[in-house]
């Protein structure tokens, strides 16, 4: 690590309330290294600290686990429950030979359930800037973006067209994934801190861009994606065809559609896996979602799926759909085999569909949900052809000063904590630009930590399962109820102890090594290195080391804290304590303007 | 120089007929069957009689020993392929070995499905996929009285008979959704209950199987859409699923099975699949299928084979025992001499 302390008396606030040795690195090379070694915290878009809040899980603190997570993606209770958990595919534990990630969402879940019930306290809010600002959209972005501006010192209102605030959340996930009360209740906390939420009123219709910008100093649209992408197949109009969203909009506003025993429902993404759930729960008995690509090309949880195929639904693989049949009505769908092609750069699977391959799959009924775009917005701006405003990535600005744009809204559907991240920058952003009283900085926290209490065996204890609603017929026939029931206590507690805890360096100081070699007789894996030199790069971070075999080369005994499970075995087993252990986290600081 | 090696990765019916016919192409490949379970090569569809007591365990073995030493190939039991990096061209073992190679033969078969509703209950139930399972089924059937038997794969026919003819108490639930590999029309659905009753199995009016508890040490209790019912055994009988899943992230096309055209190629040079494990796209089915059983699995091995050694022969298609189950064709000749 580096030893630069900067930072540690640029905040007199962190100084009285962290008297230990704690302190805050801004050097490239701590931030490349939290980077690279915390790597579910780096997988979070909004860069969760993940080791902490499992650890105080571990030691009974559920409330500050809940605030962890709290202070990072907002709706803990809600992400417990629904989040595409980006964090967990990079879980250490999850490498080929060292088994299953730890279920990280499983236990933010967790958090949420065992903490105190009722609301958490508000959070303190920053001196008032005396300026005004609008969001549009009460989605996950948007949310996230008021209650950012509102800390740093805005007034903010949030307009938003549909009757209820939550945005997909509310109507774009079922409820028997994600409860209803849970939704609210981490809502109406956001709203607690004075955001002036109007519901029902839809931009464009009921108050024009433009009136809104002479109102507020600045607008922000997190209008979400509310336009279904079509198949562009001959048919798709046909009575009995519907599209994704609205399915599942329509069911979240109680006017399910009638959709007859025989459904397919085509697309691959979370809203399809929904759609095929609740086309179940709506009276079909055989329902099939069709893929242009195979399973294991699905980027939704490996729980998911297990939890959909039980439920009844088949997967189908290796289908594109050519044509809608019917005469008044749809009738059947044909279509293509599709033969895998590579695997692109986003993750996706490339097919084509094979010439002459025609099919027909009859049913009562098709589902489309193959994603989602934004609605156009009668704009003053650059807009694309679509009439959706154009925004810069990085700055979110659009065109026209003082008017922005963040989530799905500007970068097309993405996952709920990916809109989180977006509206909390965009409102970063905005607030610099505004001209706010404080910002806030990303740093790396290093302190001295005690010898992990983390025993090897608990490397070995298997990923708790999520217990869910058995038999399955209870899932159909109360419909709403929630499947997935939440981690025991107990459970809870066996999940954590299978977290490495990453947060934790481990350290070799060589002047005081006496090379005798006996962290490498007990090291779990190739963590322990013997080098002839350290490769750095330009920022001086670690990035690379040339090993040897030949002792007379070895210059240096090095932990490869990318490799190192976190496991403690090499500390206990030192005979001179040369190997010392920090916690560095990578934590977010609040600081006045001009101070960094 | 070594000589350059072909991995055959399974040890069953394909496996066995590739690593034969290789042998006969040529004579300076480095040959090596690699199987997972640690019984030699066995005839599957012998293990009902087996488990009845009409067969001793040494009838169901084909290859004798000799015959690997005789033909020069190298064999492998008990070890676990656990995933293939065709980019360096090797595979790597369960305990951790790499094996190097220059040529593949995937043909590791099927394994017992058991659909995700019933799969929490799993240790309550029997397979019957292999030898290990065959001798389950006869400990357990020294005290068991009544066994239920659910699904209604080809395999849970025989067994059912096999198991009357000991005399016990043979229940038997039909699923619907589950019968395979082929579909259950109603037409068949009677069919197969006439027989099935015929010979003196109980075919029961359930259709659907709640849950599954423990009474006793001997004793489940299955709650069914009809009502509560105890046996001593339980049987899962779902036909079986490619076991491809180690190859999912290898690269390899992978969907039920190895996806490979009609020659059994994949889409790494000098790799093939091959048996119960391979989907095939076939131009003259204009769709992918999957061929099931003992004899589709013989000929698909040898041509895999051949064209490993250049050849370019096709897979026989015969439409008229192709099936289509839950949206994959399945080729089941073998129904027909069953």
């Amino acid at each position: 690590m580096s030893n630069t302390k900067e930072g540690a008396e640029a905040s007199p606030i962190e100084a009285k309330t962290q008297p230990d040795e704690a302190y805050y690195s801004l050097d490239p090379a701590d931030l490349y290294y939290v980077g690279v070694n915390v790597p579910c915290q780096n997988a979070c878009p909004a860069l969760t600290n993940v080791p902490a809040y499992i650890r105080c899980l571990f030691e009974g603190r559920n409330e500050r686990s809940y605030d962890i997570n709290r202070i990072a993606n907002l709706f803990p209770g809600v992400l417990g429950r629904i989040c595409s958990r980006p964090c967990e595919t990079k879980c250490r534990h999850g490498e080929p030979e060292l088994g299953k990630p730890v279920g990280i969402c499983h236990i933010k879940r967790s958090a949420a359930d065992f903490r105190d019930p009722g609301p958490p306290a508000v959070t303190a809010l920053g001196p008032s800037v005396g300026k005004s600002v609008c969001v549009i959209g009460a989605g996950p972005a948007g949310l996230a973006a008021a209650y950012d501006l509102r800390l740093a010192g805005f007034e903010v209102t949030i307009l938003e067209a549909l009757p209820e605030p939550g945005g997909m959340l509310r109507y774009g996930i079922p409820e028997f994934r994600l409860p209803r009360h849970i939704l609210a209740g981490e809502i109406q906390w956001v709203v607690d801190h004075g955001v002036a939420l109007r519901t029902g009123v839809r931009v464009g219709r009921d108050v024009t861009l433009d009136e809104l910008l002479n109102t507020f100093d600045a607008v922000l649209v997190a209008a979400g994606c509310y336009v279904s992408k079509p198949l562009d197949v001959p048919g798709e109009k046909l009575p009995g065809v519907y599209t994704g969203l609205r399915f599942v909009m329509d069911i979240a506003t109680g006017a399910a559609p009638v959709l007859g025993k025989n459904v397919l429902v085509i697309g691959a993404g979370f809203t399809a896996f929904d759609c095929a759930r609740l086309a179940l729960r709506c009276g079909a008995t055989n329902v099939s979602l069709c893929l242009r690509a195979t399973e294991h090309d699905l980027r939704v949880t490996e729980e998911e799926v297990f939890e959909t195929k039980r439920e009844g639904v088949k997967i189908l693989g290796l289908m594109a759909s050519n044509r809608m049949i019917g005469a008044n009505r749809l009738e059947a769908v044909e279509f293509l085999r599709t033969k895998p092609l590579e695997l692109l750069p986003n993750g996706k699977r490339r097919v084509a569909p094979i010439p002459g391959s025609e099919f027909t799959v009859p049913c009562d009924a098709a589902i489309v949900a193959i994603g989602q775009g934004a609605e156009p917005l009668r704009s003053p701006g650059d807009t694309d052809p679509r009439g959706v405003l154009r925004v810069d990535a990085q700055t979110f600005r659009s065109s026209i000063p003082r008017l922005y744009a963040a989530g799905d809204y500007a970068t097309g559907p993405t996952t709920v904590i990916e809109a989180i991240a977006s509206g909390r920058k965009a409102a970063q952003r905005i607030a610099e630009d505004l001209g706010c009283n404080q910002t806030k900085q990303w740093a790396v926290k290093i302190q001295a930590s005690p010898i992990t209490d983390r025993q090897r065996s608990w490397d070995y204890i298997p990923r708790m399962e999520m217990p869910t609603l058995m038999p399955v017929q209870a899932r159909l026939t109360s419909p709403q109820a929630e499947v997935e029931q939440g981690l025991s206590v107990d459970a809870s507690l066996e999940e954590s102890k299978r977290c490495y805890l990453c947060y934790l360096h481990y350290e070799i100081d060589i002047s005081r090594c006496i090379y005798c070699r006996y962290c490498l007789d007990v090291a779990p894996r190739d963590c322990i290195k013997l080098v002839k030199s350290i490769v750095l790069n330009e920022a001086g971070a670690v990035v690379g080391y040339e090993e040897t075999k030949i002792w007379r080369d070895v210059n240096a005994v090095v932990i490869d804290n990318s490799r190192c499970i976190r496991c403690g075995e090499c500390v206990r087993v030192c005979p001179v304590d040369c190997i010392s252990v920090s916690k560095v986290e990578l934590v977010q600081r609040t600081l006045p303007c001009g101070r960094n | 120089m070594a000589r350059e090696r072909c991995v055959i990765i399974g040890n069953g019916p394909a496996a066995n007929a590739a690593a034969a016919a290789l042998r006969q192409e040529t004579s300076d490949l480095d040959i090596m069957l690699i199987g997972e379970e640690s019984f030699p090569h066995y005839r599957p569809h012998l293990l009902p009689a087996y488990v009845a007591g009409s067969l001793q365990k040494e009838d169901l073995f084909v290859t004798p020993a000799s015959f690997y030493e005789e033909c020069d190939i190298r064999i492998r039991l008990g070890q676990r392929v656990t995933h293939v990096k065709f980019d360096q061209r090797e595979l790597v073992l369960s305990h951790k070995e790499i094996v190097p190679f220059d040529a593949l033969i995937i043909a590791c078969g099927g394994m017992q499905r058991i659909p995700e509703r019933l799969q929490i209950f799993e240790e309550l139930m029997l397979t019957l996929k292999t030898p290990a399972d065959a001798q389950k089924w006869r400990a357990g059937l020294q005290t068991a009285e009544t066994i239920l038997i659910l699904g209604g794969d080809l395999t849970s026919l025989s067994f059912a008979k096999a198991l009357v003819s000991t005399g016990k108490r043979v229940q038997f639930i039909l699923q619907e959704q589950s019968f395979w590999p082929l579909p259950l029309t109603p037409t068949l659905a009677d069919e197969v209950k006439q027989r099935l009753t015929r010979s003196g199995v109980e075919v029961l009016e359930a259709s659907r199987v709640h849950r599954l508890t423990q009474l006793s040490q001997d004793v489940i209790e299955v709650e069914t859409d009809v009502g509560l019912m105890t046996a001593n055994l339980v049987g899962a009988f779902y036909g079986l699923a490619p076991n491809v899943k180690f190859l999912v992230r290898s690269g390899l096309d992978v969907e039920r099975g190895v996806l490979v055209d009609e020659n059994l190629r994949t889409r790494f040079d000098l790799v093939y699949a091959a048996g119960d494990c391979a989907q095939i796209y076939h131009p003259a089915l204009r769709d992918y299928w999957v061929s099931i059983g003992y004899k589709n699995a013989l000929e698909q091995g040898k041509v895999a084979a051949q064209n490993l050694a250049g050849g370019m022969t096709t897979v026989a298609a015969s439409p008229a025992n192709i099936f289509c189950v839950e949206g994959v064709m399945v080729n089941t000749s073998w129904w027909m001499e069953f």
